[in-house]
């Protein structure tokens, strides 16, 4: 634990100090104007990894948000006479505001359509820049005093600490946050967002604040980036930049403060590598054995594809020709960029520092974090007193696709404190009725009443606030997250704890609380020993226990289990019976869709029978197994003694009539 | 305001809207059957509009150097799948959006250093010299465009509703697992997908030069509409695009009469960023239902 401490953070304070003190010993201005924009670039790319590495979406906008937190703090001094604070504070601002505003249209969006609208914003905000040359001054530029900071006028050195203590606080703030849940929340978002509002955590306000903060840090790099060059032009601010921005992030890593500040080492070193010819063909040839012995390493040993082994090597071999055949290297400085990013994409998607982490923790043997030990289940799942009064009421409820009645006036009660099996063929509508429930579709017409009560319909988020919690037929795990952090992401009850707070690093007793709590609901499933293991690397059986702790951390008072046995080996489903008798045991009503009837009927002390979106039949196991109407629907035709056989085994198969 | 005026300036900009729509389907192409688009679309266009000036300049007459050029285009399309796409949807990553823009980025700076900087005329045997019809005064090259565009489309279309080659297309487009089930190689309709895009951006490319001049940066401010319009119109609408097309084209011509030409750029970018918000799937799109 004290060597992983010391490691960590001796290497980040020892490179502080080193920048800090480079320039009381090299006084040379072009140095220092270098490390300047080595600071102002490591905050923007810190800003940008939020949306690239953990949001995990293409954000083309940071350039116009450098942009715009640029021209505000210009205007802020010349045109409102500000000082430096204030006017850092209004290019934060506007960058907040503006990335909050872009991000209520670009919330609903995934993946091509978020790229998009935020390819989109840069263009606008470049025409604006561009165009509005009454504040601005259009292509003409702007020039810009540096202000006094409170009083004390910032040479060059001066400026480069400013710039380097803001540096330093937003690194702290951001391992901060992102160790925090709200880091867990904006990944989880990244891996499912179904899942990420069906767990009570919320897509909306954690992409609007990842977006926002992101776009935030763009803003305030903006006004350094204002007061560093004093002159401002629109042209600047433009896809080129961002290209260059991107290829920061990807290069020097996603998803890592060390990353961000590789990446803005590369940016600010770039254009003064491809101006020496020498230099770049050394840079490029470095890079051409790198992408070889990787490439031929990932061939041997076969872990990676064959386009992934040999596309980088093509890239950098180009390159590498290019720099001989070419006098000019600055004219082809897209095509450089180009050629690297693709190499780097391609070869290396973990990035530089998703490299070298991965390979100083085995050098170094840096044990992971220790773990404190769980407690007993009861202190995490309090008991529940059940009353067997209705708990959950469906009133005539119906949901239409187009023509297909997929469920089709269901009223049914679930009463408090029972395993509520609900079978039906294939296609009877049980998910469909789930999905109803638990507000991913809102119904066609009819109520849900939850503890008496109407529920949200539509809205996932709204109904898992109200104590009802799921799990999903095909997975919908955070893949990338650990087990552990897959069940402290839908942790209820340690969200509360206030932005400023996580970004001050005060909430950490509340971070140990919620460990602890998943680490206990994961004991009592049993994945205790793989909660380090990402939940993708997880074997089959053990995502879907993952899955059924991550909705116990919602410590729901209803519980929906959907298909939880399916594609379990027999061991797994002696286990799973277990898990849902103790899950039963702390008071939690359950509704279980099955297909294996022996789990059913060891497990329910009632049944519902759904076909064609209908109940057909509602009772006991044994009496429901006897409804020749159930036994109808499943095997089709008249009821014959074969059939019910059938059934009893424990066979519940569609049988095509 | 005259009225002749505005309607002079609504039919110009409609015309050069069908251009944006012929960008726009090259996108929708490749959605259909990928769920993946090439960022870097406008770089085809400007590339093959590149390639075909050269080999007018090496002498070849416009009928030869038409099916050559959307040949070349096709290959640049298949090299842009290849390289930039199929990793990626084997990965099931979204890697592609930031790969198709890097290989756009490529092509950019290999056609700036070989081609030049400078915006060059494109020589096509179609007259420039303006005809008068109703009272509005077209050019025969603005009417090439929209025959060119109706004619592609139009082929395109027939050959994925008549032929087998496009019945797979369509299969693929529905339901890309029942299709690879019933023996139809998904990967290969991705690659005829990408071809038939590259073909048609070439065709934006062939057109469009003639009116605004061969440069490396002719097709960047293109691409961006034609974002526009694919997003506004739905990925899955090809009749969609026209309508936005002709809409946006006009709306913008209006733009850059009545608030300035620097900020001609300014109502598709709204649009698009509008038709985000309100309607993710297009005017004209289907909606989706979410499944688990």
């Amino acid at each position: 634990m004290l060597k992983r401490l010391f490691l960590i953070l001796g290497v980040e304070a020892l490179l502080l100090v080193v920048l800090a003190v480079i320039p009381l010993t090299v006084n040379n201005s072009f140095v220092l104007g270098l490390l300047t924009l080595l600071a102002i670039y490591g905050i923007l790319l810190i800003g940008l990894d939020i949306t690239v590495g953990y949001l995990g979406q293409v954000n083309l906008a940071q350039a116009a948000f450098l942009g715009l937190g640029a021209y505000t703090a210009a205007l802020t001094v010349t045109r409102f006479g500000f000082g430096m604070p204030a006017a850092l504070i209004a290019a934060a601002a506007v960058g907040c505001l503006f990335g909050g505003a872009l991000s209520f249209p670009a919330l609903r969006l995934e993946g091509p359509q978020f790229a998009l609208s935020t390819l989109s914003f840069m263009a606008l905000t470049t025409t604006a820049l561009n165009e509005w040359e009454s504040l601005t001054g259009g292509a003409q530029g702007l020039q810009v005093p540096r202000p006094p900071l409170f009083g004390v006028m910032l040479g060059p050195k001066g400026f480069y600490w400013l710039c380097l203590i803001l540096l330093v606080f937003v690194w702290i703030a951001m391992r901060n946050l992102l160790s925090s849940q709200w880091g867990r929340a904006f990944e989880a978002l990244r891996d499912s967002p179904i899942a990420t509002d069906a767990m009570g955590i919320g897509t909306l306000r954690n992409k609007a604040a990842a977006f926002t903060l992101g776009s935030g840090l763009g803003g305030l790099a903006g006004g350094l980036y204002a007061f560093n060059f004093q002159y401002l032009q629109p042209q600047v601010f433009v896809y080129d930049l961002m290209v260059i921005l991107l290829l920061g992030v990807v290069l020097g890593g996603r998803k890592s403060l060390w990353g961000a500040f590789v990446g803005a080492t590369i940016v600010v070193l770039l254009p003064n590598l491809l101006s020496s010819r020498i230099l770049f063909q050394a840079f490029s040839g470095l890079g051409f054995l790198l992408a070889l012995t990787a490439g031929i390493r990932g061939f041997v040993t076969k872990t990676t594809r064959p386009f992934q082994a040999v596309a980088p090597v093509v890239a950098m071999g180009m390159l590498v020709v290019g720099g001989i055949f070419t006098s000019n290297t600055e004219d082809w400085r897209k095509a450089i960029f180009a050629l690297m990013l693709f190499a780097v994409m391609v070869g290396l998607p973990e990035g530089l520092m998703g490299f070298a982490a991965s390979f100083l923790t085995r050098l170094f043997r840096i044990p992971p974090p220790e773990l404190p030990e769980p407690v007993p289940l009861d202190e995490v799942l309090v008991k529940k007193v059940t009353d067997g009064g209705p708990l959950l009421e469906l009133l005539d409820l119906k949901h239409y696709f187009g023509g297909v009645r997929a469920v089709d006036g269901v009223t049914l009660t679930i009463s408090s404190g029972a395993i509520h099996g609900l079978i039906g063929p294939n296609g009877s509508g049980k998910s469909t009725l789930v999905n109803v429930i638990s507000g991913l579709y809102a119904p066609t017409s009819g109520g849900i009443l939850l503890h008496g009560k109407p529920l949200a319909k539509g809205s996932l988020f709204k109904v898992a606030q109200r104590g009802l919690s799921r799990t999903f037929q095909n997975l919908q795990l955070f893949s990338e997250l650990s087990a552990l952090d897959n069940v402290m992401v839908a942790m209820k009850g340690i969200y509360r704890s206030p932005l400023p707070l996580v970004l001050l690093g005060l909430t950490r007793k509340n971070e140990r609380r919620a460990q602890i709590d998943a680490l206990t609901l994961l004991k009592m499933v049993g994945l205790m020993d793989d909660c380090r293991v990402p939940a993708k690397d997880l074997p089959y059986g053990a995502q879907r226990f993952l899955e059924i702790a991550r909705a116990l951390a919602r410590r729901p008072d209803l519980l929906i289990l959907d298909e939880p046995a399916a594609g379990l080996a027999q061991p797994d489903i002696t286990r799973l019976l277990q898990i849902i008798r103790r899950i039963h045991d702390r008071g939690i009503t359950i509704i279980l869709i099955e297909h294996h009837m022996d789990v059913v009927s060891e497990l329910c002390n009632i049944v519902t029978v759904l076909d064609h979106g209908k109940i057909i039949a509602e009772g006991e196991p044994g009496e429901v197994k006897r409804h020749p109407k159930v036994i109808e629907a499943y095997l089709g035709g008249t009821v014959e003694p074969a059939g019910q056989q059938y059934i009893e085994q424990g066979n519940i198969v569609p049988v095509p009539a | 305001m005259n009225d002749s005026v505005v309607a002079q300036m609504v039919v110009s900009g409609a015309l050069m809207g069908l251009v944006y729509a012929l960008i726009a389907y090259g996108f929708q192409l490749t959605y259909a059957t990928s769920k993946s688009i090439n960022f870097g679309q406008g770089e085809l266009v400007m590339v093959s509009a590149f390639i075909c000036l050269s080999l007018t300049n090496l002498g070849l007459p416009y009928p030869v150097m038409v099916p050559l050029g959307l040949f070349c285009g096709s290959l640049l399309g298949l090299f842009v799948e290849r390289s930039g796409v199929r990793l990626a949807l084997e990965q099931k990553s979204e890697g592609w959006i930031l790969l198709t823009i890097i290989i756009g980025l490529l092509f950019f700076s290999v056609s700036e250093n070989i081609w030049g900087r400078d915006d060059r005329p494109f020589p096509t045997p179609i007259p420039s010299d303006a005809i008068q019809l109703f009272g509005i005064s077209v050019t025969p090259v603005e009417i090439s465009v929209a025959v060119g565009v109706f004619m592609i489309m139009g082929i395109i279309e027939l050959f994925k509703r008549k032929t087998l080659l496009g019945k797979a297309f369509e299969a693929v487009s529905a339901d890309r697992d029942a299709a690879e089930l019933m023996g139809i190689s998904a990967t290969k309709t991705i690659m005829l997908s990408y071809s038939l895009s590259g073909m048609v951006a070439a065709l934006a490319g062939i057109l469009v030069a003639p009116i605004t001049t061969v440069g490396p940066t002719m097709a960047s401010a293109l691409v961006l509409k034609a974002f526009s319009v694919a997003v506004v119109a739905g990925l899955d609408s090809g009749f969609g695009v026209v309508v936005i097309g002709l809409f946006l084209g006009a709306l913008e011509s209006l733009t850059s009469y009545y608030v300035g030409s620097g900020w001609r750029e300014a109502p598709g970018l709204v649009l698009l960023i509008l038709a985000l918000a309100i309607r993710p799937t297009g005017v004209f799109g289907a909606a989706v239902i979410r499944k688990v």
